[in-house]
């Protein structure tokens, strides 16, 4: 502990992450149950005790950079075992969502995220941006003919129309998170080294990168899920969409590749096994996201705010009505299954353009949360 | 007192509850002149007082003032003791009540001289709860050294009976009576006053701190029992495990207590009864480190402050800030791991002890069992007084957590509202 620390409490800061599902906050008398009870904190200045105490003093400095509030998984030991009923787990996630905000610009574009009455704009965007760009282009075209093997997709929606937006999109992503990052290991850095969380006081970038490599196979197991005692219904279900979207991701480059390298046009065969992994994905990813669903409707314990919803709504419209979009091109309904693929590209633009404002640009900071966890060297 | 003093139709008070507060309320309106009815369930008076081994902060025995107690009960012909007594109904209305009171059979008459020679000749064990436990009585037993009532009693729930019959053979008083039925007395009272105690929480329910799991794992009132003279081990503070001498004790503020799982109030006293048996342990053993694990340490008042000053003084006595949450046991050695979080340093904290002390809360007794009476409880079982209605009261820590001393000054209080209902009728 630093011998003098002048405190400068950020009422707003405290009033936004009640507004962001922390409303229990206040109840905090610091016994520390949490930091004990949380089965993946470390013994090293453990949380979510230091953090329960710096949100109710609106302490926005060392909340935001701090890698445990990524390190935490939700998993709601330590709400249940709360003598209080302040559920650090729920004012972890808020701060999580604050901290989003806070990396990602411009920071409008967070605030629609997550603001319930944007949603319809948010909707509308890529709505918009397809009719506007394809008409200009004449590259949507609303009574297609049919493909050499029957109805296909890009004949009303030309790929190129999907490149042209989704390419650019994906590079904006990058830069977003790009700078955001940037920022955000420093921070999580500087706030290491005053909690005394590390010994190491100069950031190495190599080793950083090296210590992301020895946490992958963590993440893609998701094993800090599993050591979970009270979420542990959500293990499967956060597994299944996690690996779903990997699954998603590899058939998205391999098609990128079949298309632009090898100049295969789609639909693809469904014995291609590649297809399997596609509707494996799918499958996976309507089931696991239902589950998720469930499982937060379940807990009552737990607090489910519009970002959540607002997350799990589009994961679950994307896997849905990208099947449907599937089967419905099976079935031969020509109409309906252009409708559908109109609004699975809606779901995806809306997933894609805003994943770092979003909860699930979790899957960037938790990462390099870990990783930088890893590499400090800490117990 | 005024000369023509005319006692009224309903003159009298029933206190429910021998212990600490029940004594004093009895106590202070039967020697202002009126007349007192002290139902206790149990087969002797004090209640849990009787367990304790010292009082804080004086860390004098309680057995002293109990003493002064009984014998001002002895002297006193306005109170009439009734032991192994429950009240099954009350009817009426303040300034006159109709009770009912059911008396167990205790199968130990008036001739009992306390003896002992009926203990030997007993075949048959019960637990001895006075210990919690912790070791055994013969089915008939004397509840403890001091007892009041100085009667032994029979416990009929391990007692053979008259097939058996050996303590009657053996005593030379006819004193024992295993025939002896059950009654029921009818009371005419005026006012009652509700002294019904509290129980120990029931430390098993706190699931993460090993109580029942671990044996070297205790309660704050086992403690007091284990350093009592007259308990189990005579004073001597050892391990239940293997009867060792602990090197290192922890205790563990709060087990169970001002958390919504389990009580959800301050009990008030924890803290100093754990600060007052840390200075058993020091006295029976310099050499041994205690360890108090704590959320903050409520030691309210000047006394209360000062003796908490002096135990910080010790330094072999280590307060942590910080909740114990997890407990584990080694079982090669029976020690016991528990662990906290310093909210301080910010560093997890695992200290290994050969012996931990849960500092668990009070319960009141209405809140397991409802009293037969139209009263109101707050959520966590503590009887609302209403001084509107009148009539009722209850005292001590029927009424709210307290302290002894606290107790005895509510108790005298809920005396007086008891005699201002009967003069006022």
């Amino acid at each position: 502990m630093t011998d003098k620390y002048l405190i400068e409490p950020d009422i707003n800061f405290v009033k936004e992450i009640i507004g962001l599902g922390g409303d229990t906050l206040k109840k905090c008398f610091q016994c520390a149950t949490c930091s004990v009870v949380c089965p993946i904190s470390p013994d090293t200045k453990p949380f979510p005790r230091k953090e329960m105490i710096a949100a109710s003093w609106g302490l926005k400095d060392r909340l935001v950079g701090n890698l445990d509030i990524w390190l935490c998984h939700h998993c709601g030991d330590c709400t249940t075992k709360c003598p209080r009923g302040a559920k650090p787990g729920e004012v972890l996630g808020a701060v999580r969502s604050y901290a989003i905000t806070e990396y990602a610009a411009p920071k409008a574009i967070g605030k629609a995220v997550n603001n319930p009455k944007m949603l319809p704009l948010l909707m509308g965007i890529p709505v918009v941006i397809f009719l506007v760009l394809g008409l200009i282009t004449g590259l949507l075209d609303f009574s297609p003919p049919l493909g050499e093997h029957g109805i296909s997709h890009s004949m009303f929606f030309s790929t190129w129309l999907v490149d042209m937006i989704f390419v650019p999109l994906a590079g904006w992503v990058v830069i977003v998170f790009a700078m955001g990052l940037k920022r955000f290991i420093n921070d999580i850095h500087e706030n290491a080294v005053l909690e005394g969380k590390t010994d190491k006081q100069e950031l190495d970038y190599v080793g950083l990168i090296k210590a992301l490599f020895r946490v992958i196979p963590t993440i893609l197991k998701q094993d800090k899920f599993s050591e979970c005692s009270e979420n542990k219904d959500r293990d499967l279900a956060h597994w299944m969409v996690f690996l779903s979207f990997i699954g998603l991701f590899i058939v998205t480059n391999v098609f990128f590749v079949a298309l632009y390298g090898l100049q295969l046009h789609g639909p693809y065969s469904q014995l291609n096994p590649v297809k399997w992994l596609a509707n494996i994905s799918g499958v996976a990813l309507v089931v696991g996201g239902i589950l998720m669903i469930k499982n937060r409707l379940s807990k009552t314990d737990q607090t489910s705010v519009y970002k959540d919803w607002y997350l799990l709504g589009l994961v679950l419209g994307l896997g849905l009505t990208g099947m449907l979009t599937e089967m419905t091109r099976l079935a031969g309904m020509a109409g309906v299954t252009y409708a559908m693929y109109f609004v699975h590209l809606v779901f995806v633009f809306n997933l894609f353009a805003f994943l770092p404002f979003s909860k699930l640009a979790h899957l960037v900071y938790r990462t390099v949360a870990m990783a930088y966890n890893e590499w400090s060297g800490r117990k | 007192m005024t000369e023509d003093k005319t006692a009224p139709a309903n003159g009298s008070i029933l206190v429910v509850g021998g212990g600490i507060s029940g004594l004093t309320t009895a106590l202070e309106a039967a020697e202002v002149g009126y007349e007192v009815f002290l139902v206790e369930k149990n087969p002797y008076l004090g209640g849990r007082v009787a367990q304790l081994n010292q009082y804080f902060p004086k860390l004098c025995p309680p057995s002293c003032g109990l003493e002064i107690n009984f014998r001002r009960i002895k002297d006193n012909p306005k109170i009439t003791v009734l032991t192994q007594g429950e009240v099954e109904k009350i009817e009426g209305t303040p300034g006159s009540y109709d009770v009912t009171v059911a008396l167990s059979p205790r199968l130990v008459n008036a001739n009992c001289t306390a003896c002992n020679d009926c203990v030997e000749a007993c075949p048959v064990e019960r637990d001895n709860e006075y210990n919690f436990n912790m070791d055994k009585t013969k089915a008939i037993y004397r509840p403890f050294e001091m007892a009041f009532p100085m009667r032994y009693a029979i416990d009929a729930a391990a007692c053979k009976g008259s097939e058996c019959g050996e303590c009657a053979k053996v005593c030379k008083y006819d004193a024992i009576d295993l025939d002896m039925a059950a009654q029921t007395q009818n009371l005419k009272v005026g006012a009652v006053v509700w002294a019904t105690g509290w129980e120990p929480y029931d430390a098993a329910k706190i699931d993460n701190l090993g109580f029942g799991q671990y044996p070297n794992v205790i309660t704050n009132m086992m403690m007091e029992r284990l350093a009592a003279p007259n308990g189990p081990t005579k004073g001597k503070i050892t391990r239940p495990s293997d009867d060792k001498e602990p090197a290192s004790v922890a205790f563990v503020q709060c087990a169970g207590s001002r958390d919504e799982n389990y009580l959800p109030y301050c009990s008030y006293i924890c803290c100093m009864a754990s600060l007052k048996q840390a200075t058993y342990i020091r006295e029976q053993y310099p050499d041994a480190k205690v360890y108090i694990f704590y959320i903050d340490v409520r030691a309210p008042g000047q006394r209360y402050e000062k003796f908490y000053q002096k135990i910080k003084e010790d330094e072999n006595v280590i307060l942590i800030k910080g909740k114990v949450a997890e407990v584990s046991e080694d079982t090669a050695t029976g020690n016991i791991t528990v662990v906290a979080e310093n909210a301080v340093t910010g560093e997890k904290v695992s200290q290994a002890v050969e012996m931990a002390v849960l500092a668990t809360g009070m319960q009141p007794t209405a809140a397991n069992a409802k009293l037969p009476a139209d009263l109101t409880y707050n959520e966590d079982g503590f009887i609302i007084n209403d001084f509107e209605k009148g009539g009722m009261f209850a005292a001590g820590c029927a009424n709210k957590p307290s302290d002894v001393v606290t107790s005895n000054q509510n108790a005298t209080g809920m005396a007086l509202k008891a005699i201002q209902t009967l003069v006022r009728k």
